[in-house]
C-alpha cells in the first residue's frame, strides 16, 4: 500500500541483483590453495614428525576445499552461457578441475596436486580469453 | 540554465508527479495499487541505480502479459521474501527470460533460468527521487 511513509523511505526493496556485487573474479585465488596443496604434501614427504604430518594433513585438506570454492564461485558466478560458446569444454573442465581438487583432499599425491595446477592453469586460459583480466581486475592482474 | 532552476525543475516534478499519482490512487480505490519501492545493486545500470526510489504499479500485467524490453519486478525464485528488478529480454512457452541492463554485474535468467509468467506482477512506472533523475523509466 502506498503511503506518505512508504513514499518517503520505502521499505519495500527490489534487487538489482548480482551475488559477488564487486565482480571481481581471477583463477589465481584457486591457484594459490592448490600451490599450498602441493607444497605441503612435499614438506609432509620430508617430514618423520607425526605431529607435524598431522598438521599438514589438516591444513591440505583446508585448501583443496578452498579450491573447490574459488573453482566453483568462477564457474557459476562469473562464467556465463555466452561463454559455452566460446569455450566447449568449460563445463568438462571445472567438473574435472573439482573433481581433481577432491582427490588432493583425499590423498598424499603430489602428482595428483600438479595435475590440479595444470587443470586450474585451462580454467585461467579460459578466463582470459573472455577477458576476464579487464573485466574483473582492478587495473587488470597485476604483476 | 542556472543552477537553481537545474534543481528546482526536477523537484517540483517529482513532487508533482508523486502528489498526483497519490491522489489518484487515494480517488481511484483498492483495484490498481502503487507501491514505493528503492532499488538495491548495480545490474540495472544504468537505467537504475542503488538508491533510486520508484513508484511500481500493478496494473499493466493484470491487463497484458510483460512483454520483451519491459521492466518487471519478480520474486525471486531462490528466496520468496525477495524481490528482483530486470528486464524481460524474451519470453516463450508462458515464461520470462531476464537479464540485468548491466550484463557483467547481474545474477538473472542466466544462472536463475526463466520466470513464470505469473511472477511477475508489479511493473516500475516511474522515478521519484533522486529529484534530479525523477521521471519515467524505459
Amino acid at each position: 500500500m502506498l503511503t506518505l511513509r512508504s513514499l518517503l523511505r520505502p521499505t519495500r526493496r527490489v534487487h538489482a541483483h548480482c551475488d559477488v556485487p564487486c565482480g571481481v573474479y581471477d583463477p589465481e585465488q584457486a591457484r594459490i590453495e592448490a600451490e599450498s596443496c602441493l607444497r605441503i604434501i612435499e614438506k609432509y614427504d620430508a617430514s618423520d614428525d607425526p605431529l607435524f604430518r598431522a598438521r599438514c594433513i589438516h591444513v591440505k585438506e583446508e585448501r583443496a576445499e578452498l579450491v573447490k570454492q574459488h573453482l566453483d564461485v568462477l564457474w557459476h558466478d562469473y562464467f556465463k552461457p555466452e561463454h559455452i560458446e566460446q569455450f566447449p569444454d568449460l563445463h568438462e573442465t571445472f567438473w574435472k578441475a573439482t573433481k581433481q581438487a577432491s582427490k588432493v583432499k583425499q590423498s598424499l599425491d603430489a602428482g595428483a596436486a600438479r595435475e590440479l595446477l595444470a587443470m586450474i592453469d585451462k580454467v585461467d586460459q579460459m578466463w582470459k580469453g573472455s577477458g576476464g583480466p579487464d573485466k574483473t581486475r582492478v587495473n587488470g592482474r597485476p604483476g | 540554465m542556472s543552477p537553481r532552476t537545474g534543481l528546482i525543475r526536477p523537484l517540483l516534478f517529482g513532487l508533482g508527479t508523486t502528489a498526483g499519482l497519490a491522489t489518484a490512487l487515494a480517488a481511484g480505490g483498492s483495484l490498481r495499487r502503487l507501491d514505493a519501492v528503492e532499488v538495491e545493486g548495480r545490474s540495472m545500470a544504468p537505467t537504475l541505480l542503488p538508491g533510486d526510489r520508484l513508484l511500481v504499479e500493478d496494473w499493466t500485467f493484470r491487463r497484458r502479459a510483460p512483454a520483451r524490453r519491459d521492466l518487471v519486478v519478480v520474486r525471486d525464485p531462490r528466496l520468496a521474501s525477495r524481490e528482483l528488478v530486470k528486464r524481460v529480454v524474451d519470453m516463450s512457452d508462458g515464461r520470462l527470460e531476464l537479464r540485468g541492463d548491466a550484463p557483467d554485474q547481474s545474477t538473472d535468467s542466466r544462472s536463475l533460468g526463466s520466470i513464470p509468467l505469473s511472477a511477475a506482477r508489479w511493473r516500475p512506472l516511474l522515478r521519484y527521487w533522486p529529484p534530479l533523475r525523477a521521471g519515467r523509466i524505459r
